[in-house]
């Protein structure tokens, strides 16, 4: 009984392995070689499928009216270093540190700028902006206000954002409930400043 | 809240969460072409690191195999001469090569060929633990050891003798120095 069960179990892996599905190559590796050899015409299909990523990684640390520049910018950069990444399959973890990176080089570049602060946005009425909100979830730290914008704002789910960043899914899902919790705290907090109606509601309505 | 809708939008919808796509939905990012430009060049990924490890890895081997073959090239005729004094036993019964034994130990222990007999193990661990290793020297015949031995003696008779002249020279009392290297 036992053989036959190691039997059927030995067949089962066999039939996985001859599986067409793990011997395809994913489009990442199949597009960066491609760009490698000369197609640049194909870095387009790179740029639909991570801009996204691009602009919610950006939109968590950066004003948002630089924000389409940067992702501009981030995939020109990318496409000039592409022969630099040793795993086309970490494109996606590859292109959000090269994002991350430029978004503290703005910073540093800018420093006086004038960025919104907190007091200013509490001091509004109940009924908050996209923009009020953002700026709350910017006020979060780094891991947290990431993955909420990629949550919240490019509609991305869980499991979506850790195959993207490179992050595992375990960690995206305590950033998700940890950073809600925060965001959740904060505009309670700032909601009863501004007359918010129950720190629950956290103002948004 | 329901963690499920936060997590992967299953389950039951969260309010709040839903009021959060909702609002923060409008911010998301609006396709926009690449602009590509095009003087822009793309380096194309080179294979050479790969091949440069490799082939640094085939010279060390190369080196490692050249190296020890020269060592033990080195080696091997300096053991033989040493071991030689071992195979006295043996050569009891092989006259011929009681000669080779004999000549190698003249040959490692100079000093000691007028001293006596000595235990051939002590000469071998002294040979091992204080003298570098040196090439091999030629075998010789009886006929040659013999001729060796005589300009051994000949030349420490000179030496005796400059030794006595010098003393001469200098007034310093004399010494019987033949007798004490058992010349004759």
């Amino acid at each position: 009984m036992i053989e036959a069960e190691a039997t059927a179990e030995m067949l089962l892996m066999t039939g996985t392995f001859r599986s067409p599905q793990t011997i395809e190559e994913p489009i990442e590796q199949t597009i960066v070689r491609a760009v490698l050899e000369g197609e640049h015409d194909r870095f387009g299909r790179l740029y639909e499928m991570y801009a996204p990523l691009v602009h919610g990684v950006l939109l968590a640390r950066v004003p948002r009216d630089e924000v389409d520049d940067l992702v501009q910018d981030i995939f020109l950069h990318a496409l000039r270093k592409l022969h630099t990444l040793r795993n086309p399959m970490a494109f996606g973890p590859w292109i959000a540190m090269i994002a991350r990176n430029r978004a503290m080089d703005f910073h540093r570049a800018a420093r006086d700028m004038v960025e919104v602060e907190e007091n200013t946005v509490v001091a509004k009425p109940a009924n908050r902006t996209a923009h009020e909100v953002l700026d709350f979830i910017r006020q979060l730290p780094d891991t947290y206000r990431e993955t909420l914008c990629l949550r919240f704002v490019e509609g991305m789910t869980g499991p979506e954002i850790a195959v993207r960043t490179g992050l595992t899914p375990a960690s995206v899902r305590v950033n998700l409930h940890r950073g809600m919790k925060l965001l959740r705290a904060k505009m309670g907090v700032s909601g009863t400043a501004g007359n918010s109606p129950s720190p629950a509601g956290g103002g948004l309505g | 809240m329901n963690d499920d809708y936060l997590w992967d939008r299953t389950g039951e919808p969260d309010a709040e969460v839903q009021q959060l796509e909702d609002l923060l939905g409008s911010l998301r990012y609006q396709p926009r072409p690449l602009e590509i430009p095009p003087t822009m060049s793309v380096r194309r990924k080179r294979a050479f690191i790969p091949l440069a490890i490799a082939a640094a890895i085939a010279l060390l081997m190369i080196g490692a195999g050249l190296w020890v073959r020269f060592a033990n090239s080195n080696r091997r005729p300096v053991l033989q001469a040493e071991r030689a004094p071992d195979s006295t036993a043996p050569a009891r019964t092989a006259p011929p090569s009681n000669d080779q034994a004999e000549i190698s130990a003249t040959l490692t222990e100079p000093r000691d060929s007028f001293s006596g007999p000595r235990k051939a193990n002590r000469g071998m661990v002294a040979a091992k633990s204080r003298r570098p290793i040196q090439p091999a020297e030629p075998v010789l015949t009886a006929e040659e050891l013999a001729q060796k031995e005589q300009v051994i003696v000949a030349l420490r008779l000179v030496s005796v003798k400059l030794n006595l002249a010098q003393r001469k020279a200098q007034g310093l009392p004399q010494i019987n120095s033949i007798r004490n290297h058992k010349i004759g």
